[in-house]
């Protein structure tokens, strides 16, 4: 009596896991389906945006050499040199942004810190996408719309307003106890060398955050490039090139090209990911031990 | 600064009305021996630009400074092409180039930027001379004429040769009873070209904003009662993301509506079999109906603000002339539209002019750029995807006919 019923148990168990298992697969599998079709068509031999079959008939790496060789007309090596180098100036100085704005609002008790905070708070609110008219006209009076300084400008405009999405960082080093900071000062640190000898060894999860979404976040803009680059095309960012390959004088030709580039784009963000994802993990195992 | 691009304006039409000769306009510096130094900031499409295809752009660019010795010229090349260089010259018209290349279906966004410099006087004159009445009409608002045309753009019809024959052509009934014929028919550039066949008009005739959209009545019925039959007919196949081209890629399909551009890709298809015609005829309740398609120019702008007035018209002028739309064809196979080039029989001979040309005189309407025509887009692809998705029957074509033509002469506010 007892065996049977352990081992109805053990089968309702093993059914439920089995349903659980293929919904989930099917999400799986729903969840995966565009990536697995973007990565098959950058192989795909034929030409043209339409096809009738979900499996191309014939590969090719043709559509990844041609990104880098067919160069006149759409200039990928160039665009993904200027966007590798406007992204990763921008995360170096909006993670720098986002870090010192979070260490002085969580630790530093000064007058204007809940106005700013509030402030901050409400400009959050309103999409970037407002200001761009005004952020065009301001770089173009400051002579930062012409030439080789259009990296600069783009890279401003990524970092500049950093400053406001300090909120999950400053959550985080609230975690961290004030006790060991007044044992830093104690032992003579200034609060500089608190910040870089004491808060940050403790804080790699919400750095590794913070590099990780200043970095995404100019990688795929299309919008901001898009005003200000305007016909520089020794400028162009991925984002727009992408969008160039998809217009109707070129999508015939280059539409497997333009999957093929959709790929490679997504090569340093994985990378990025993966390389820091460890530290991630450890990190959210708590701040402060003992 | 409005005000001085004003003053600038008049004194280059004054400029161009007494023959060009002076150039008093104050803000170009006179440099020594009389050679004036000036910098021109050129816009056109990369592949206008690119070595491949034989950096027509710089050629041309150098060409006219080689004829203008008085002048030094700085040329700086910028990328935008004709569908997207308006809305960019719009956004900051000092910023932008002195020269540009544009669609004229994106005139108002020039004008009301006050970004288009009109032509006048001599200049007028040249390219009226040398284009036909349609297309300058193409360029013309209130009476002004904002560039020069160096092509006309619109669809027309590619097919397999060895399936349709020259008679089969002119006739989409006979089409559809030999082979598949795809149409875009979800897309609202293509769809009109049966409304309009059958006597529905936009705008008066196209330039009325007041008269508004008569895409209603049975007119208008008995089109969308001839489209629901005809997507029925098996060899009608809808063309949408490119199913078309992919059809004539594996041989399912044997004739599709598209245009100059998409002509190198279907040459790389069909070879020698490619033929190319004007929209066909089809037959409406016993009448023979022609198929109408939209059709605009491309053209030279110069921008309104350009410090370097008289030497940007003149090189907008150049870049529309005979000899660089011939080279314009040669290097890219841009369809000509200069009077002279056209009776020229190497060119007149070939195939795609002749189709395109053929289009723009006899089965097109000039694609109206009034402001209210972008009311006109959506309800029409949505009368094209209801009959597509059987949401528009014979039962209630009359009604969703009339909903269209509502919807096509309301801005959605008022």
């Amino acid at each position: 009596m007892k065996e049977t019923r352990q081992v109805s148990a053990k089968r309702k168990r093993f059914v439920t896991n089995t349903i659980v298992h293929i919904v989930l697969a099917i999400l799986a599998v729903i969840w995966v389906f565009p990536i697995l079709w973007v990565i098959l068509t950058s192989f795909r031999a034929e030409k043209g945006s339409y096809v009738s079959t979900f499996l191309p008939k014939s590969y090719t790496i043709a559509n990844y050499t041609r990104l880098f060789t067919d160069t006149t007309i759409l200039n990928f090596p160039k665009m993904f040199g200027n966007t590798l180098f406007i992204a990763v100036c921008s995360c170096i100085l909006s993670t720098f942004y986002v870090l010192a704005v979070s260490y002085c609002l969580s630790r530093i008790k000064f007058k204007m810190r809940k106005p700013y905070m509030n402030m901050a708070m409400v400009l959050g609110l309103f999409p970037g996408f407002m200001s761009m008219v005004a952020v065009y006209f301001i770089l173009k009076a400051l002579g930062l719309s012409e030439g080789g300084l259009i990296r600069l400008a783009l890279i401003l405009c990524y970092s500049g307003g950093a400053g406001l999405g300090f909120q999950i960082a400053k959550g985080f080093f609230d975690t961290i106890p004030r006790a060991i900071d007044e044992a830093a000062l104690i032992d003579g640190c200034t609060r500089w060398q608190i910040f870089y000898k004491i808060t940050l060894p403790l804080s790699k999860p919400v750095i590794i955050y913070t590099v990780l979404t200043s970095f995404i976040g100019p990688w795929v803009d299309f919008i901001f490039a898009k005003v200000i680059c305007r016909a520089n095309a020794d400028y162009y960012t991925v984002a727009i090139g992408l969008w160039r390959m998809l217009e109707k004088e070129y999508i015939d030709s280059w539409y497997t090209c333009f999957a093929a580039g959709a790929v490679l784009i997504s090569i340093p963000i994985a990378i990025l990911f993966m390389f820091l994802q460890r530290f991630y993990v450890d990190g959210m195992s708590g701040a402060v031990k003992g | 600064m409005k005000k001085h691009a004003a003053i600038l304006m008049a004194a280059v039409t004054l400029a161009a009305a007494c023959l060009g000769g002076c150039s008093g306009n104050g803000t170009t510096h006179t440099g020594q021996g009389g050679v004036q130094h000036v910098r021109l900031m050129v816009w056109a499409p990369s592949e206008d630009q690119s070595i491949d295809s034989g950096q027509w752009l710089q050629k041309s660019c150098d060409a006219f400074a080689a004829q203008h010795p008085e002048y030094d010229i700085e040329f700086i090349y910028g990328v935008a092409d004709e569908a997207t260089a308006a809305s960019q010259v719009a956004q900051d018209p000092e910023a932008s180039a002195d020269v540009f290349m544009y669609a004229n279906d994106n005139i108002t966004t020039l004008t009301n930027a006050k970004a288009a410099a009109k032509f006048g006087g001599i200049y007028r004159e040249q390219i009226e001379s040398t284009s036909s009445e349609t297309i300058v009409n193409s360029l013309t608002l209130d009476g002004f004429l904002y560039g020069v045309p160096f092509t006309t753009n619109t669809w027309y019809m590619f097919y397999d040769k060895s399936v349709f024959s020259e008679e089969d052509v002119k006739s989409l009934d006979a089409m559809l009873e030999k082979g598949v014929v795809s149409f875009p028919f979800t897309n609202s550039w293509y769809l009109p070209a049966f409304y309009v066949a059958n006597g529905c008009t936009l705008f008066g005739d196209g330039t009325d904003e007041a008269a508004g959209v008569d895409f209603a009545g049975d007119k208008a019925t008995a089109v969308t009662d001839y489209l629901i039959d005809l997507l029925d007919n098996p060899n009608f196949v809808v063309d949408s993301d490119g199913s078309g081209m992919a059809g004539l890629r594996d041989g399912s399909i044997k004739a599709i509506f598209t245009g100059s551009w998409d002509a190198a890709s279907i040459h790389e298809i069909l070879g020698d079999n490619m033929g190319v015609a004007a929209p066909p005829a089809f037959t409406l309740n016993g009448e023979e109906k022609q198929m109408m398609a939209y059709a605009g120019s491309k053209a030279i702008g110069v921008n309104a603000t350009s410090d370097y007035m008289l030497p940007a018209i003149q090189l907008a002028i150049y870049l529309g002339s005979a000899e660089a739309q011939q080279l314009h064809y040669e290097l890219r196979n841009v369809v000509p539209c200069n009077t002279e080039l056209l009776a020229r029989p190497e060119v007149a001979s070939d195939m795609l002019v002749a189709a395109q040309n053929d289009t723009f005189d006899r089965t097109s309407i000039l694609q109206p750029f009034v402001a209210a025509m972008s009311n006109c887009w959506s309800p029409v692809e949505n009368m094209g995807k209801g009959i597509r998705n059987k949401t528009v029957t014979h039962e209630n074509a009359g009604e969703q006919t009339q909903a269209m033509n509502d919807a096509m002469n309301s801005d959605g506010i008022s």
